[in-house]
């Protein structure tokens, strides 16, 4: 079986340097920390004090020679200050523009489409495509997913036997697409005409014409809008699409760039008997989200965040990573995705890849010392240390990573060494919401949110995996203390959480 | 029989708000013995004239349904064994099933032409599964007459429902549908089963209704599968006034006129006896009735509340209508709530687990004037202009409904449901006593 829950117990092996552990060391650490950070602070202090001492012997004479020396120079004197101008404008000019994010919104399905567990095995057993085995796997992976009770599946899973049809994904795809859309214009104020680029990604419908022309139908949008649909990407889609519009936002000056991410269940369910692609019935759920993001300058006083970092990583040059998340047809020619069992190595090996390009990027000074050090210490005197795990809690206040199953977020959890507060929010959206893949990292943040514990200048870190195999991060930085927006997922049952899932 | 109903698709409705995890509920003595029936009911509305698209409807309802649906955790959960072997309902939010249907031609059109055969495909049934952790107890089957008129069919196991609770989910469902809120919430709570003052024995325990129980639940019973029909006859305030007065006793003692049920179940007992071929004497025949008003429940109390009763007669004289009347009336007077609740204690404490044949040994006479079918309006002021009852399977030797009419026909007037084997309702709708009232034949017996 490729996933399997894993407990903290057998993680001692890979902790490096045990010492590190103990309580005392943990407070060395953190004094490191704060001085690597002012380092600049503590050094320029004896800098100004010398230059305070400096001023306060000079005398008006010398500053009349200075005033001298200068009017002889005078050519030399207005070249510089050219040089000077002409470079600060080249720098302003080029600079990236910084991309805000105004408000977003995740679309909360009707709840006559919640699927408790009793109906997923009554309404599996009744299709009658299952046999006795794969109905108890799906059993067995439903109870021990960390999906809750109130996950919802399309319209079209609620008929026996479902009404698959080309027409009921693209309701689907309009229910939550729209849904999403309309809470975010509500909530943002915005006017559809205003905006300038789209991006949708949905990975395994696409229809023809996009679902991008599908928002611009209905919203109707303007003629000249950049619109992009990205199909096939998986999981890590939605942050793919916000690093487009990221850059389609640098060549295009002051205006809104719409990012819709969203998944299709009701074309995708796998009605045969292969194992290994049973598991994505338990685990995906509708879901879909809406981000508007900016570049105005004067969206920054209104905007909720701002995008800091986009890290992407790609491991499909590795043909076991290429083949672990696979979408193909069974024996009997039913197609569905199919999950190698080296899911989880590919994982971790693809976040590793990431984090080595995020890190220099986001990790304090200190951090990045100590990594340092320790890979000399392993390259030039072979010294028997495990590589140093940068402490990512130091760089970062929120965690959201992608709740693409329990094990995903176990795994994380011990790899980054990350406390229960910080995946509590990945572990509540697997369970309210399910897999809603590309969109989850959204569903996080709102809990985030609704839990008020957003507060100015707290830096966020939103990690996606999918098919690819893909590690995609994106870095935000918090403008101001966010409240969560009206009509958010969590409105009514934030209260109820976190909830202690099921062992 | 050319495709007169086209089935749409089959889909589950759940409540709109998740009942409490873990929830059980369970099953009184009065329902157990159920287990082998199932019940059904259709009921028929005209177009309110506003065109509508088709399937616009039946998305309404559905939608209602499932607001419905959250004040009867017990319709959406799955029957499961207790501990001591019993049926109970877990109460899990699997759901109902519905079917959506639609039907070539207009309501009155179906109508004229309607039987029993034909009326039963207007009301989904699925027998219980051999493991019936996944099949649902509930089905309702909406069909749309393509030229205006809707068909609303239920039809639900016996275990948990009889004709009166059923008809108040329909009716709560319909008060959802139009104002939003149910007017008569139902009420889940045991039968009564401990008197006050516990430890004092009944000094005359009304053994014959007990006895009635117990010779149903230990006699093994052949079901024959006859090929019954259905006829509908209505009798008007007038007939029914006629039908009283001709049960009235010879004797002119002071006893008081037979009730309409007891003067129309004489009269059918006399006239299917005699079909039957009985010469001295009157077929065995069983009256069934609800007794919530005599154990004093509410009226909106879920579950099983009709309780049967032998009726016998000793030396009986040919088409002597009064006799019939007054020996039913007899039994009726006799199931009080002392008799009632000697048969509760003893079925409780008997706690047998054998299968009871409670609907199966003789000609059922079934009382459902307490159900109220036509004040169920869903939309506006359309009432329905015609409601069916059925209970299956029926009794080898037949089985007599008697249901409220429309209102508006009159306080008295019925409408009386008659299955018997083919060739007895065609004897029997010849009869000197019926002819002599001639009700209208709402339904008539099927054309081969």
């Amino acid at each position: 079986m490729c996933i399997s829950p894993t407990t903290n117990g057998g993680v001692q092996s890979r902790r490096p340097l045990d010492f590190l552990q103990t309580v005392n060391l943990k407070y060395v650490k953190l004094g490191y920390h704060y001085l690597i950070t002012h380092l600049l602070t503590l050094c320029l202090v004896p800098l100004v004090a010398v230059i305070v001492i400096e001023a306060s012997l000079v005398n008006p004479d010398d500053i009349h020679q200075l005033w001298l020396q200068l009017q002889c120079n005078l050519v030399a004197v207005i070249f510089f200050c050219a040089m000077v101008v002409f470079g600060s404008t080249v720098n302003v000019m080029t600079r990236p523009r910084s991309v805000y994010l105004v408000d977003y919104s995740c679309y909360k399905a009707p709840s006559h489409l919640k699927v408790r567990y009793h109906r997923f095995m009554e309404h599996s057993k009744l299709i009658g495509d299952f046999d006795e085995s794969s109905l108890e796997f799906q059993r067995k992976i439903l109870e021990r997913s960390g999906l809750g009770e109130e996950t919802y599946v399309p319209e079209a899973m609620n008929y026996i036997p479902p009404r698959i049809s080309m027409a009921a994904a693209r309701e689907e795809a309009e229910q939550v697409i729209f849904g999403a859309l309309d809470d975010l214009f509500a909530n943002a104020n915005v006017k559809p005409k205003d905006i300038g680029i789209l991006v949708v990604n949905c990975s395994l419908f696409n229809p023809t014409p996009s679902l991008s022309a599908m928002v611009v139908n209905k919203y109707k949008l303007r003629g000249n809008i950049r619109s992009f649909n990205l199909g096939g990407m998986g999981c890590s889609a939605g942050v793919i699409a916000v690093d487009l519009a990221k850059d389609m936002l640098q060549i295009n000056r002051n205006t809104y760039a719409v990012v819709v991410s969203t998944e299709n269940i009701t074309q995708n369910w796998y009605f045969g008997n292969k194992k290994s692609m049973l598991i994505p019935n338990c685990l995906f759920r509708v879901g879909g989200s809406a981000v508007l993001l900016s570049n105005k300058s004067m969206d920054r006083r209104r905007a909720k965040y701002k995008l800091v970092h986009v890290v992407r990583t790609h491991c499909g040059a590795d043909d076991k990573a290429f083949r672990c998340v696979y979408q193909e047809q069974d024996d009997d020619g039913k197609t569905g995705v199919s999950l190698s069992k080296d899911l989880m190595a590919i994982a971790g090996g693809a976040l590793k890849a990431n984090i080595t390009t995020l890190g220099p990027l986001v990790l304090p000074l200190s951090e990045q010392l100590l990594f340092f050090a320790t890979l000399v210490a392993k390259k030039l005197f072979n010294a028997k240390v495990e590589p140093y795990i940068p402490d990512f809690k130091l760089a970062f206040d929120h965690f959201c990573i992608h709740a693409g199953g329990r094990a995903v977020i176990d795994e994380l959890e011990k790899n980054l060494q990350l406390l229960p507060v910080h995946v509590e929010a990945s572990r509540m959206t697997l369970h309210r919401f399910g897999n809603t893949s590309s969109s989850s990292i959204w569903y996080e943040l709102a809990y985030i949110e609704a839990k008020g514990r957003m507060q100015k200048g707290n830096r966020v870190w939103q990690i996606a995996f999918g098919s690819g195999f893909k590690c995609n991060s994106a870095v935000w930085e918090v403008l101001q203390s966010v409240k969560a927006s009206p009509h958010s997922p969590w409105e009514d049952c934030i209260d109820r959480y976190p909830v202690e899932a099921v062992a | 029989m050319a495709e007169l109903i086209t089935f749409i698709c089959k889909r589950t409705v759940v409540s709109t708000k998740p009942v409490q995890a873990g929830k059980t509920y369970p099953l009184s003595v009065l329902d157990r013995h159920m287990e082998e029936n199932h019940l059904r009911m259709v009921l028929y509305y005209p177009s309110t004239g506003v065109p509508t698209k088709p399937g616009e409807i039946t998305t309404k309802l559905r939608e209602s349904l499932a607001v419905t649906l959250t004040n009867y955790p017990i319709i959406t959960g799955r029957l499961q064994k207790n501990d001591e072997e019993q049926w109970m309902i877990k109460c899990n939010d699997a759901g109902l099933r519905m079917i959506e249907a639609k039907a070539r031609g207009s309501l009155e059109e179906w109508l004229r032409n309607v039987d029993r055969e034909k009326e039963l495909m207007l009301v989904y049934w699925e027998e219980m599964y051999h493991k019936p952790y996944f099949w649902s107890t509930f089905y309702v089957q909406l069909t749309e007459f393509e030229d205006g008129g809707l068909a609303i069919g239920l039809s639900c196991t016996h275990l948990l429902a009889d004709q009166t609770c059923a008809t108040m989910f329909i009716k709560a469902w319909a008060d959802t549908t139009v104002f939003s809120k149910m007017m008569h919430p139902p009420f889940f709570y045991p039968l009564p089963s401990q008197r006050p003052g516990n430890g004092k024995l009944n000094q005359t325990p009304y053994t014959a209704l007990i006895n009635h129980y117990k010779t149903s639940i230990s006699k093994s019973i052949d079901i024959v599968d006859a090929k019954h029909t259905t006829v509908t006859l209505v009798f008007s305030d007038d007939m029914v006034r006629a039908c009283i007065a001709m049960a009235q006793p010879i004797d002119g003692t002071d006893k008081s006129s037979p009730t309409p049920f007891e003067a129309l179940s004489g009269l059918f007992w006399v006239c299917i006896s005699k079909v039957k071929g009985m010469r001295n004497g009157l077929v065995d025949m069983s009256i069934r009735m609800d007794m919530r008003k005599v154990l004093g429940l509410d009226k909106g109390f879920f579950g099983n509340c009709m309780v049967y009763n032998k009726v016998h007669l000793e030396g009986f004289q040919e088409d002597n209508l009064s006799q019939a009347a007054s020996s039913i009336g007899e039994v009726v007077a006799k199931m009080d709530r002392e008799g009632i609740m000697d048969l509760i204690e003893w079925l409780v404490c008997k706690d047998d687990r054998s299968r009871s044949l409670m609907n199966s040994c003789d000609l059922i006479c079934a009382s459902l004037e307490g159900v109220d079918p036509f004040s169920i309006i869903f939309e506006d002021v359309i009432v329905p202009i015609r409601v069916s009852c059925y209970v299956e399977p029926v009794s080898a030797l037949g089985q007599v409904l008697i249901l409220p009419a429309k209102p508006g026909d009159g306080e008295l007037s019925r409408v009386v449901m008659v299955t018997l084997p083919r060739d007895e309702a065609i004897k029997m709708c010849e009869h000197d006593l019926i002819l002599r009232l001639s009700p209208t034949i709402l339904m008539d017996v099927n054309k081969p």
